[in-house]
């Protein structure tokens, strides 16, 4: 009865043609790259502000929870409607709405792929600078609510440090603008508040982004160890000369050999790591930067070292790491991405401890990292249909986080807590932390309609901790 | 209900040591913010005395207004109450320095310059160049998001932040952000306090990423009669691969006030600062001397230390103007593309309203700085009016853009007409319930913020 109340009122303001509420079509809106499943009570396709706050109005009134899905690559449960409710569906706001040199800015929807915007910026010399590995299926506004990393962050910074304003339709269906292509806006940073707020905020309806030149040159590096260690040992080499590089991946055995098999891009599959390095700049030391860093890589043990001639190549070098996850997926039914961050120099010590958790579980665990910032992605392979291994898959990731936090990291790197990570969120955060997060969160979503259910574990029920 | 002060007295003292609270005017006066003299002023030790204070504030509805190194206390609306200035000096201690990482942890009340000296010693930085770096402390660049000609490449603290601890309202100590560079563990709660003037709160730690230092530095200047061939330059520069660290623009105002230190006289000036191996640095100094001299400007060139001392100078050309009988400093914020526009907007007024003015825009950045003084031999009150018309003219032009106008410092006759912030937007409602969240009894720094926060 509710639910029937709740589509007619939707169709009332989006049409009935973008109300989906037959349960196959709601079967699809599910799931996301997490492991869980919920099912929504209607999926709405929306194509302008207005829209989406008509929408959210609907939702306020009736007391309906709602959360915005873009292109459902999130690997944290993020997108699932973990508490029904409505899925806004943003494919449809996708249009590049201005691209401004002259003020280094860009205006764009968020149902945008961020690999559309870098393809609609290349011509132009420009470039959006944050490049997720699933750029070519993750939207703009899904980088919004996950502050999504990727490679270039070690140079570059991650989604924050380049979107400068937003148009927001908050929980109670009201307009708001926060930032903008002026700098410095009086008052609150809300932009830097709304982003990474997983969907709990409200819905970004419009996303102003900084842009930059694109370098006048790049040189990329793909150094081969038969340790992993030594890998390690050049990263710090590399910083400790001085030299900031726009990537420092490293991938290992495991990930290598699924990788070679599905790509073919020449790697050795007896070598225990890679290192794809890459710097950019202008053109004039970017052959002194390399042939540094091919002799740091030699020093510290490099069996080879391949320099990128053209673009060809570095596409070549790029496309084992861009392809990994998906190449890992050929090596087992399903596997849990881990997300931990180290401080850099506590990388190789984590990377044992994660074989050692492997090990104990009996669970086999490639390793992908932003070697550069710490971030590691151990994916722990299972077989979904396998309950009991699941449950095994689950303590060792917690393990994992654990392990990550004991050694001065996080529990998330750039995929978001969500569902997935609630649990792990009081190893870093003590109750006031959260007290004072949640307080954030009622100034903007007094009903708890935004994405419910999402990022904060339920409060303990003893008195008097803290 | 007023707060009994003589008791909050007796009970900061069995917090902090007698030693460290003072109601004496010798040390209330200098602590006044926009002419309202506190009751006390303290000085914690540690980060558990602030958290003491807080809720000792807290329990006896006092106001508090915390102090770093005062360089950004002129900024905002006057507070509607001030009971007590928490003094952070005592809070100066280097918690972790980790140069591996390139990262440190640091007490709110630390000094720029002494975290600058520190990491220099491992030949690393914090990018940042804010205005009187000997004085700013972690903790107020914090609070201000202040920041200098380098945010053009680096940005602001904003950029930098990687942690932070804050004493809440309520005197509940919390921890926001870690260590690492990629950290989305909650929400992105950094935010929240940077930039927010001690309205939520005191910060009283803060962690930063450090950056390799550059092995060459070097500044060229171009000066111009006009402004529009200074304008040109920066235009080419910002469409070209150059990676200058800052890119100013100096009208004849800024370039007499580095008389002095620079020997500059008249005209327009760009300013352009290059950092990197000397490869690079070296094509940069050329490519820009070449954009200089084919529109018929005069280029100096400075290199190391008086590539520092330059930049030191620009930095802080406001800091050597008499205060008496007043000065109004204010920053326009605008899109990069409309700064050169709107430091011609700002000469006009000052011409049109009679007011003397410099202008210094980070002009690759949007940012516009501009001191007004009266004109010689006027006796400054009559200025007033006059400069209330010019901040509204210029407030209007930047927002009919975008950007907005803020009094960084200005007298109490001045920001009693005009609006320190400007008039709020549509993200208000938003921000004033996050102020009554944390901050219920309005306790801290009420009413310097936007919109009376």
């Amino acid at each position: 009865m509710a639910q029937r109340v709740l589509v007619e009122a939707l169709r009332q303001v989006v049409g009935e043609a973008n109300v989906l509420n037959a349960p196959v079509h709601l079967q699809l809106y599910q799931y996301d790259a997490y492991l869980e499943e919920r099912r929504p009570d209607a999926v709405v396709f929306v194509h302008s502000t207005e829209e989406v706050a008509a929408v959210i109005k609907v939702c306020h009134a009736q007391g309906v929870p709602f959360l915005p899905r873009g292109g459902g690559t999130n690997l944290s449960g993020g997108t699932i409607p973990f508490r029904g409710g409505v899925v806004i569906e943003m494919i449809r706001m996708n249009q590049l709405l201005e691209v401004d040199p002259v003020n280094l800015r860009a205006r764009v929807q968020p149902g945008m792929f961020n690999l559309e915007l870098g393809n609609a910026l290349a011509p132009l010399g420009y470039q959006f600078l944050p490049d997720p590995a699933s750029q070519k299926a993750a939207t703009l506004g899904g980088n919004v609510a996950e502050n999504s990393g990727g490679p270039h962050c070690f140079k570059y910074g991650v989604t924050t440090n380049h979107v400068v304003g937003l148009t927001v339709v908050l929980p109670d269906g009201e307009i708001a603008e926060f930032g903008g292509v002026a700098p410095d806006g009086p008052g609150y940073d809300l932009t830097g508040v709304f982003v990474g707020s997983e969907g709990t905020f409200g819905i970004c309806t419009e996303v102003v982004v900084r842009i930059v030149r694109q370098p006048e040159g790049v040189k990329t590096m793909l150094a081969i160890y038969d340790s992993i260690d030594r890998g390690s040992e050049t990263v710090s080499a590399i910083v400790a000369a001085g030299m900031v590089p726009a990537t420092l991946e490293m991938m290992d055995q495991l990930v290598i050999q699924a990788v070679e098999q599905s790509i073919h891009c020449g790697l050795p599959l007896d070598c225990a790591t890679v290192l794809i390095i890459e710097v950019d700049g202008l053109k004039d030391d970017l052959e002194a930067q390399s042939e540094a860093i091919v002799r740091l890589c030699m020093e510290h043990g490099a069996r080879e070292v391949r320099v990128a001639k053209d673009e060809g190549e570095r596409a070549l070098l790029w496309a084992g790491r861009r392809g990994a996850f998906g190449a890992v997926a050929r090596l087992s039914p399903s596997y849990l991405v881990c997300d931990g961050t180290v401080p850099r120099t506590a990388l190789p010590a984590v990377l044992k401890k994660v074989a050692e958790v492997g090990e104990r579980y009996d669970l086999k665990i490639p390793n992908v990292f932003h070697a550069g910032d710490g971030n590691l992605h151990p994916l722990i392979l299972f077989d979904w249909r396998n309950a009991e291994q699941k449950e095994r898959v689950m303590k060792a990731g917690m393990e994992i986080l654990a392990l990550c936090v004991d050694l001065g990291g996080t529990i998330s790197g750039e995929h978001g807590v969500g569902l997935e990570k609630m649990d792990a969120l009081r190893l870093v955060l003590s109750e006031a932390d959260i007290r004072s997060q949640l307080r954030v969160k009622r100034a903007f979503d007094p009903k708890d309609l935004a994405n419910p259910g999402k990022i904060f574990p339920a409060p303990l029920e003893v008195a008097g901790v803290s | 209900m007023s707060p009994d002060l003589a008791s909050l007295q007796r009970r900061l003292v069995d917090l902090v040591g007698a030693h460290h609270v003072d109601a004496a005017p010798e040390s209330t006066v200098p602590f006044a913010v926009d002419g309202r003299v506190p009751a006390l002023t303290i000085r914690p030790g540690t980060q558990d005395e602030v958290a003491s204070v807080v809720s000792a504030c807290a329990a006896e509805g006092a106001a508090l207004v915390p102090w770093g190194g005062g360089t950004a206390m002129g900024t905002g609306n006057p507070p509607e109450r001030v009971d007590l200035v928490v003094r952070l000096d005592r809070l100066d201690r280097v918690v972790e320095f980790d140069p591996d990482n390139l990262c440190a942890t640091v007490e709110a009340g630390l000094p720029l310059a002494r975290l600058q000296k520190l990491a220099a010693g491992k030949k690393v930085l914090l990018p940042l160049d804010p205005p009187e770096g000997d004085r700013v402390t972690l903790g107020g660049l914090v609070a201000a998001n202040l920041s200098g000609p380098r945010r053009l490449q680096h940005g602001t603290i904003r950029d930098w932040v990687l942690g932070l601890r804050v004493v809440l309202p309520d005197g509940e100590r919390i921890h926001c952000g870690g260590r690492v560079i990629k950290n989305v563990t909650g929400y992105d709660m950094n935010k929240l306090f940077i930039r927010s003037f001690g309205t939520l709160g005191i910060v009283t730690e803060v962690t930063v990423k450090l950056l390799p230092m550059p092995a060459v530095q070097a500044t060229v200047m171009g000066l111009f009669p006009e402004l529009s061939a200074a304008a040109s330059v920066v235009e080419e520069v910002l469409g070209s691969f150059l990676l200058p660290e800052a890119l100013d623009l100096l009208d004849p105002g800024a370039l007499d006030l580095l008389t002095p230190r620079l020997g500059t006289a008249g005209g327009f000036a760009v300013v352009a600062g290059f950092a990197g191996s000397r490869e690079i640095v070296a094509r940069q100094v050329r490519d820009l001397e070449a954009m200089i001299s084919v529109r018929g400007g005069a280029s100096r060139r400075f290199q190391e230390a008086d590539s520092t001392e330059t930049w030191d100078a620009v930095t802080n050309l406001f800091q050597a103007l008499p205060q008496e009988p007043f000065r109004v400093l204010c920053t326009l914020a605008v899109p990069i593309g409309r700064t050169a526009g709107m430091m011609a907007s700002v000469r006009a007024q000052a011409a049109a309203k009679g007011l003397w003015a410099a202008v210094s825009a980070h002009a690759g950045s949007g940012i516009v700085r501009v001191a007004f003084r009266p004109e010689d031999g006027c006796s400054g009150d009559g200025a007033v009016p006059g400069l209330t018309e010019a901040l509204e003219v210029l407030r209007g032009e930047a927002a009919a853009v975008g950007g907005s106008l803020v009094i960084q410092e200005a007298p109490r006759r001045l920001k009693e007409r005009v609006d320190a912030w400007g008039r709020p937007g549509s993200a208000f409602s938003t921000m004033r319930r996050i102020k009554a969240e944390f901050d219920p009894q309005r306790l801290c720094s009420p009413g310097r913020f936007l919109g009376g926060i």
